[in-house]
């Protein structure tokens, strides 16, 4: 195996928690080692005594909500002395502007104006914006380990030298989704979470945001490294660890192997350690199956708090202070570890100098992963050359109004529109009732996508790994516990509401259906997050030898409540309409086999059509290879995207047919995955010639280009 | 017929969506959680949520939690035991 190497240095770092603004303040709670968890005050609740949590206090006053104003102080800090804006920004985040959201529904706010910043993706284009970033804002979205898979994606992007800054990390705020989702959960301990101790009951639910500032440049002021991630899927349970740590286990070994290091090299682990009585048990076993000794070990969710989709860019931020300083945090709150973990965390802090040490991080889905983190005197790692494969279609997939695969493929043939809401009995036809019955619309529509996808392909192996993009995710399950929460006077969410609430669960229940043991990403790019599951998935398959497939899919559902008032292209007038699609991709050529390429991923900044074009190939390529576009303009971007497209043809002077492919699937976020499925038929039945490529090209808020074409 | 025990099935039908079983198929001294309906800790959960706003029973210790869920006959007798309802 071919290696090269190369440094990702941290060049700054953001950070806003429990327990403080600012990298002083949070080294000094730190040394202090005093809980900073308290009765909750962030919004109010019936109940005359709240449960602890861990909450930001003095929080700067902006129109926005809670999450992007944490997400931006976090980034100002991080971007401090820098003046030119990061290439990209990765952001994790599960709650985004619920906590908002939350307060205007309890008011029936009916105008969608005002649930404008409720998506996922908002947060990273907020951040984009304040930080002059106009390449790519990426949102992932995988739970507690948010913030962990985000750096990670920051760091395959910097190892493949496509980037050279990267501002990567999470932010989440307290909301009542989560407050009362973990508590219905009974994973709440009211005396505040006690990782690895012998009486903990629970987690302390939190917020906050960290960000990093990641570079493969020569930094002016090095924090440290990241030296290596890891990534796994329990696929074992929608909410619970498997008991052994197996997936756990996987994602250090992971972390490792990408670091080329050995379990010896660690000097210290900075534990996910909730405080719930099942990770803390399964993450030791974890811990113990790979290392002997165990090096010293804390979870720092004792003092701060569990900052769910900030967290593991909070440890991992934490983690390199503590390096830089010689400063081995504490396990606040374990007085009498337990036995039955069979580990002895740090009692108090510490001063110690430790070269490398290793974050973890693990969610909900099963959803693990691992970073390594190194001091900034680190020899440089060497890293895995990336692969420069195209990605083969193996199988392909849809649902559309008009029905699954077959149906839509047919009704599009017959240029009919296959705008519409498909049945749920239709939709999850091939799903044996028993197995989705706790699962609701999205979810269900995704595990019958990866279903059709494994079926097209007609291999019995399923992928490893999946990857899933969705702009709303799981609607019904959101707006179930909500209103539940609302009407029995905060005293009866539906915890089975809560479980499927999250973006990841999807993927997460694909991957239990499948035994996919691999990375499991979940993206949320609103109309945009097919082309960003698919460029995670082009990341990882290409630089990671563990990885060979992948499902790559996306799904939106129409909720009739809430698709209105947050999809700005859904209104009164709009046919309702819901659906998605997606792959079964291998990396590597496969002869008469159809390949995809993500070619292009922008924001919308000025002057954005020339280097679409230049992506593509330039213009004369285009005119030799292109057969066909399949153009996506969401309709509330309808001028711009229509502008943007105009200059994109006279600029080429292409003479092909052009199809507006929301004309057919109707608006949802994740149509172009319907429409990367059109593209993929198009070209396997023969419509379009077997020299030429189709693209599928989104415009509006952002400039993307998938290229499709036969090998 | 307990009607208790009747009640306690149509609503564990509902709440966990077992569309493909009738309470007649339900057992209720077979074992609940882990056994034959596919009912796992996430199930139970829902149906404490349940037992709480139909009966005013909580139920919030785990270890009392498993046997009150061991089966239905013991989820019965506990809320009949213990529920306002049949004080």
């Amino acid at each position: 195996m071919s290696s090269k190497k190369i440094t990702v240095s941290i060049a700054g770092i953001g950070i806003i928690s429990p327990l403080g603004i600012g990298l002083l303040a949070t080294e000094q709670a730190l040394r202090k080692n005093r809980s900073a968890i308290t009765p909750l005050t962030v919004f109010p609740v019936q109940h005359p005594s709240p449960l602890p949590v861990g909450q930001v206090q003095d929080l700067s006053d902006s129109p926005l909500p809670r999450t992007h104003r944490l997400a931006i102080t976090a980034a100002n800090q991080a971007m401090g002395g820098y003046t030119h804006p990061p290439d990209a920004v990765i952001l994790g985040s599960t709650t985004g502007g619920i906590l908002r959201t939350e307060a205007l529904l309890a008011q029936g706010e009916q105008d969608p104006e005002k649930y404008r910043y409720h998506g996922l993706s908002t947060v990273a284009e907020e951040i984009a914006r304040e930080v002059h970033c106009t390449g790519q804002a990426l949102t992932v979205s995988t739970a507690c380990s948010s913030g962990s898979v985000a750096i990670s994606m920051a760091l395959k992007m910097l190892q493949a030298d496509e980037v050279q800054w990267v501002l990567a990390g999470g932010a989440d705020s307290l909301c009542r989704l989560t407050y009362f989702g973990f508590h219905s959960l009974q994973l709440v301990d009211q005396e505040g979470s006690r990782p690895f101790d012998k009486n903990r009951r629970g987690m302390s639910v939190a917020e906050g945001a960290a960000l990093l500032l990641l570079t493969n440049q020569q930094p002016t002021h090095s924090y440290g490294q990241i030296l290596g991630c890891g990534l796994s899927c329990d696929a074992y349970h929608s909410a619970a660890p498997h008991p052994q740590g197996q997936g756990a286990a996987a994602a250090m070994k992971n972390a490792l192997d990408n670091a080329c290091l050995a379990a010896a090299d660690i000097g210290y682990i900075n534990l996910h350690g909730t405080g719930t009585p099942d990770n803390d048990l399964a993450e030791s076993r974890a811990v113990r199956k790979l290392f002997d000794p165990v090096p010293p070990l804390s979870s720092i969710k004792g003092l701060s708090g569990h900052g769910l989709a900030a967290s593991g860019a909070i440890e991992a931020a934490v983690t390199a202070i503590c390096l830089e300083r010689d400063l081995l945090p504490a396990n606040t709150g374990c007085l009498v570890p337990d036995p039955e973990c069979k580990i002895h965390p740090i009692k108090k802090p510490e001063k110690q100098p430790v070269s490398v040490a290793l974050s973890n991080s693990f969610g909900f889905g099963g959803n693990n992963a691992c970073l390594v983190i190194g001091r900034s005197d680190n020899k440089p790692s060497a890293a895995h050359e990336p692969h420069k494969a195209d990605l083969t279609i193996l199988g392909k997939a849809c649902i559309t109004g008009a029905g699954h695969t077959k149906e839509s493929m047919e009704q599009f043939f017959r240029l009919e529109s296959m705008a519409g809401t498909l049945d749920l009995k239709d939709i999850a036809k091939d799903l044996a009732a028993r197995k989705v019955r706790r699962l609701k619309r999205f979810s269900q529509m995704a595990l019958a996508l990866a279903t059709s996808v494994l079926n097209d392909a007609a291999l019995e192996q399923a992928p490893h790994s999946v990857f899933m993009g969705s702009g709303w995710g799981a609607l019904s399950e959101t707006h179930d516990f909500l209103d539940k929460l609302q009407s029995s006077k905060e005293q009866f969410p539906s915890p089975i509401d809560f479980v499927g609430s999250v973006h990841n669960s999807a993927a997460g229940q694909i991957a239990i259906m499948h035994g996919a043991t691999g990375a499991n990403i979940t993206c949320s790019g609103g109309d945009y997050s097919f082309e960003q599951a698919l460029l995670t998935a082009d990341n990882f398959l290409r630089s990671d030898e563990k990885l060979h497939s992948a499902f790559v899919l996306a799904a939106d559902e129409f909720h009739e409540h809430f698709s209105p008032l947050f999809d700005p292209s859904v209104d009164g007038n709009t046919v309702p309409a819901d659906g998605g699609g997606g792959f079964y991709l291998c990396r590597g050529a496969v002869p008469k086999k159809t390949s995809v390429r993500l070619c292009f991923f922008s924001g919308n900044g000025t002057d954005i059509i020339d280097p679409l074009i230049a992506a593509l190939g330039g213009k004369e390529h285009l005119q030799n290879s292109c057969g066909m576009i399949l153009a996506g303009i969401p309709a509330a971007f309808a001028d711009d995207g229509e502008i943007q497209l105009d200059h994109f043809m006279q600029q080429t002077g292409l003479d092909i047919p052009v199809i507006h492919y929301r004309k057919f699937t109707g608006e949802f976020a994740s149509a172009s995955s319907v429409a990367a499925v059109m593209a993929t038929h198009l070209l396997e039945s023969g419509e379009i010639a077997v020299d030429k490529k189709v693209l599928v090209l989104g415009f509006g808020k952002n400039i993307t280009a998938m290229e499709f074409g036969r090998q | 017929m307990d009607t208790l025990s009747e009640d306690l099935k149509k609503k564990l039908i509902e709440i966990l969506n077992l569309t493909d079983v009738t309470p007649e198929e339900i057992d209720e001294n077979a074992q609940l959680v882990g056994g034959e309906l596919g009912i796992d800790s996430i199930d139970v959960l829902e149906m404490v949520v349940m037992v709480e706003k139909e009966y005013g029973v909580i139920i919030n210790n785990k270890e009392i939690g498993e046997k009150i869920f061991s089966t239905l006959a013991a989820l019965t007798d506990y809320i009949r035991q213990n529920s306002p309802k049949f004080s």
